[in-house]
């Protein structure tokens, strides 16, 4: 609570004085250390006011907007959980039709986008509509009590895939929606994570720029539903990149044309050894041990695949992709 | 919030209605901690305050803020052996900051641009202090007691100021004309310098105590400690500090053709490296210390700083380490060689380290003279009430004397230092205690433990190599020129950006980017705590994000009181 008066007008000022626009508000629900309510902070700010934003169903939409306030400072609408694609290309048929210069937006988590709205969005890249569609992936339905998705990972705990005698955690493997969404040859194409925002933010401004269908994945911690504290969001997110399990990568038309590279490439367990979600791993069981391998050949993949080894100096590169600078240079 | 009425529909509003600061269970904090370096060095200097000014492009202000500790930057720059480079937390990410060619290149700086200390002259009836003997010790003394207020008067013996610094650093190392630009401007801002008058011959202790209202003496060590073999020491015997400081006065030097020098420090390097210079065809130093480097013990290594070392090998000095003097070979009364044995100090069962001579290894020298450069004790003479028969003054690290108050004792006549810095930081810690003893109240230590390397997150940081300064190519050497060449004021820059800014806000804007909650405001004037961010406990949850991701470890958090 405010100590007095003056300190609570000082901090409203400030709030409304900061030196880049701020398109969430503080005060939402999110819980705390989240790293979908960092990753639409990030976006929003690299989005500007200029916009009007359709939110799917999901932790987002429900932290954002518990009745009768709202964090969002840009016209927002809500939709269901399969079609914020759909709103958001009929909005942005309706803005041509007016010559508006607006962008629109869609954001949706994992869910809404890997599961329930993926054929909304497949006809909205396919009719290559102007719209950046984000998505937030905290691979798992997180708000309604960590059920499984097709993007949780291969052997993690959810509530619907709990580790036994017969699994260990999920059966099966995250659905490489990256490649479905290359298959729609659409402009642009990206992942990024909370964890290196110049680059996420480079990113939106890229998306954004482009005419036509841009689609960005932002690799989202969710305290709550990986089980770690959250403090750790950040560094379970750039551990996520520096293992190779998240590759950051840009394409055009369906074609990989950038990547962050790995100039130190760490084991996996250095991301899984965090995480509640992973800890039955951590046994001398033969199973758990065959999982970390099972995982540990999916990030060699990732790292073949992608070419995310050999980074030279000077490379922007997981190490150097997002220092810090005295006096806050950071986007310069 | 409006209240509302059933069926009513609602006024929208923004979420900053909702206090979310509710659930916090601890809060983030903004936590200055000290930086290693500034822990490490002995005169006192907080390189991480003045390299962030430099970074800000505010040289002036980077060098007053040096000078608060230190008047004599161009020089420690110098000859420092700079600890705080081996303490920096960057040494363990690439390379530490060269923090010593900051130094100099600020000292440098403010010699060039005429730069004056902030310090008032005295008021009329301010406490007389006296302090005896201008060397480092005492200039720095003299210095922080007239910032205090005190009326200085600063006895000398000589007829100049400088001390060592003047008597036995070579100009190679030291230029004269940059030593007497620091002594000048200090000696000009109100302390009454007396030179020519030496305790015991001129003036008395008792004197001292009548006219003054408190004394610190700083005499360094005037007399050689007795150095034999077996009770044999050879014919004309001088000392090393002897040799070195009758070439720098008078320039005259004996002339050997090979000469074996005793001792590790750096008097048996400079010397050495003088007579390389100056034509002796071999010079040998002998030394039961290692040779440092990677692997090496602090108290195995050589006292003599490491690029002292490196340069006087690169310029033919031969350097025997873990060796030692078992016998001086005469001919008559005529040196003609030494015995010389593996030697090591090693730990006895008593604890105590002892030098040990291993059997077996003895080889012969053929040199025409062996110089002992094994170190220097107080001259008692006008002191021996004090002294009470040792070597040394043994003061406590404030510089007091037990049972002797309103005296206090600093730099190498303490016995237990021996470098410039840690000289200047006795000066600086003596004028506190001083100052504490005439008001009349505790001496306060606001020292706290430096930050460590875990406590960082260097996740923000990208390597980058350490400037590398200039030096005289061996063959252009001699012993006049100054051998090392200062940074340019892009390595300068260069280097300030490079440092971590342990413990201390640097303005990256990492928390502010990074909260989830928006709960970081950044603020166009500096917040009260000097960062440019202020905590919105209305809205932070205590995640400790924030804490987690600042590189500099200035965050903390604590529990919600």
């Amino acid at each position: 609570m405010a100590k007095d008066n003056e300190s609570t007008v000082r901090l409203t000022e400030l709030q409304r004085n900061q030196p880049v626009f701020r398109g969430l508000d503080a005060g939402h629900l999110a819980c705390p250390g989240c790293g979908q309510a960092l990753g639409a902070r990030l976006v929003t700010e690299a989005i500007g006011p200029d916009v009007i934003i359709a939110n799917a169903t999901g932790c987002l939409e429900v932290f954002t907007s518990a009745w009768p306030r709202s964090s969002w400072r840009v016209p927002w609408m809500h939709s269901l959980f399969e079609n914020a694609p759909a709103i958001a290309s009929g909005m942005e048929a309706a803005l041509k039709a007016q010559g508006r210069p607006t962008k629109v937006v869609a954001m949706g988590g994992d869910g809404g986008t890997f599961d329930i709205g993926l054929q909304a969005l497949s006809g909205m890249l396919e009719r290559n509509h102007n719209v950046l569609y984000v998505c937030f992936d905290n691979e798992g339905y997180m708000n309604t009590g960590v059920q499984r998705s097709s993007s949780t990972p291969h052997a993690a705990m959810t509530t619907t895939s709990p580790p036994g005698t017969e699994r260990m955690g999920k059966r099966h493997l995250k659905k490489d929606l990256l490649s479905i969404i290359a298959a729609h040859h659409i402009p642009y194409a990206a992942t990024a994570t909370v964890a290196y925002p110049s680059d996420l933010r480079k990113k939106v401004r890229r998306g954004l720029e482009i005419e036509g269908a841009a689609f960005i994945m932002v690799h989202s911690p969710c305290p709550l539903g990986w089980g770690h504290d959250g403090a750790l969001s950040i560094e379970v997110a750039r551990l996520a990149v520096q293992t190779g399990i998240f590759p950051i990568v840009e394409l055009e038309r369906g074609t990989v044309v950038a990547m962050m590279q790995l100039r130190n490439i760490l084991p996996v367990t250095k991301y899984l050894g965090l995480q509640g979600r992973f800890s039955h791993l951590f046994t001398d069981a033969p199973q758990a041990q065959e999982e970390l391998e099972h995982l540990q050949a999916l990030a060699d993949h990732n790292i073949e695949t992608y070419g995310l080894r050999g980074a030279a100096p000077g490379d922007r590169d997981s190490e150097s992709a997002d220092t810090v600078r005295r006096g806050g240079l950071r986007w310069s | 919030m409006p209240t509302l009425t059933r069926g009513s529909f609602a006024r929208g509003g923004t979420s900053l209605d909702f206090r979310t600061g509710d659930w916090r269970v601890a809060r983030p904090i903004h936590s200055h901690r000290i930086a290693p370096c500034y822990g490490a060095c002995p005169a006192g200097e907080d390189p991480q305050a003045y390299l962030a000014l430099v970074a800000q492009e505010d040289l002036q202000k980077a060098w007053e803020t040096l000078v608060g500790a230190n008047p004599l930057p161009a020089i420690t720059g110098r000859v420092c052996h700079h600890p705080c480079e081996s303490a920096c937390n960057r040494g363990q990410f690439d390379e530490s900051i060269a923090i010593h060619g900051v130094e100099r290149f600020l000292g440098d700086t403010a010699i060039e641009r005429g730069w004056q200390y902030r310090v008032g002259r005295p008021g009329a009836g301010a406490p007389e202090v006296a302090v005896v003997g201008a060397g480092p010790a005492g200039l720095a003394a003299a210095y922080h007691l007239l910032r205090g207020g005190y009326s200085v008067s600063l006895f000398e013996a000589q007829p100049e100021a400088g001390g060592l610094l003047r008597s036995a650093l070579p100009p190679y190392r030291l230029p004269r004309e940059v030593l007497n630009a620091e002594l000048e401007r200090l000696l000009a801002i109100g302390i009454r310098f007396i030179p020519n008058q030496r305790l015991g011959r001129d003036f008395s202790l008792e004197e001292l105590r009548t006219t003054f209202r408190a004394a610190f003496l700083a005499p360094g060590n005037g007399a050689g400690r007795p150095w034999s073999v077996d009770g044999v020491t050879p014919r004309d015997q001088r000392t090393g500090l002897a040799l070195l400081k009758e070439w720098i006065s008078i320039g005259s030097i004996p002339s050997y053709s090979s000469v074996a020098i005793v001792g590790g420090g750096n008097t048996a390097i400079d010397l050495a490296r003088v007579l390389k210079f100056l034509g002796v065809r071999q010079v040998h130093v002998i030394t039961f210390q290692a040779l440092p480097g990677p692997g090496i013990a602090a108290e195995d290594a050589m006292s003599a700083t490491p690029r002292e070392i490196t340069q006087a090998l690169e310029e033919g000095v031969i350097i025997h380490d873990h060796r030692g003097v078992r016998r001086i070979i005469l001919r008559g009364e005529q040196v003609v060689g030494i015995e010389m044995v593996h030697m090591k100090e090693i730990v006895h069962q008593d604890g105590q380290r002892k030098a040990v001579a291993f059997e077996g290894t003895e080889v012969v020298l053929h040199v025409d003279q062996v110089v002992p450069a094994i170190g220097q004790q107080v001259d008692p003479s006008g002191m021996a009430e004090l002294l009470d028969g040792h070597p040394f003054f043994g003061p406590d690290s404030s510089g007091r004397l037990p049972n002797h108050p309103g005296i206090f004792v600093g730099g190498d006549a303490r016995g237990d230092r021996g470098t410039v810095s840690a000289a200047v930081g006795d000066g600086r810690r003596a004028a506190q205690a001083i100052d504490a003893y005439l008001k009349g109240s505790e001496l306060r230590s606001s020292m706290t433990e430096p930050i460590g390397y875990k406590q960082l997150n260097v996740n923000y940081f990208d390597h980058a190599p350490r400037a590398q300064a200039p030096t005289l190519a061996p063959g252009n050497r001699d012993a006049e020129a100054e051998i090392e060449i200062g940074f340019t004021p892009s390595q300068v820059s260069a280097e300030s950006h490079r440092c971590f800014s342990c413990g201390e806000c640097m303005a990256c804007d990492n928390c502010w980017t990074l909260c989830p909650d928006n709960a970081v405001l950044k603020t166009r004037e500096a917040a009260s705590d000097g960062s440019h961010y202020v905590f919105d406990y209305d809205h932070c949850k205590g995640c400790g994000l924030c804490a987690h991701e600042c590189p500099v470890g200035f965050i903390a958090m604590t529990e919600e009181p």
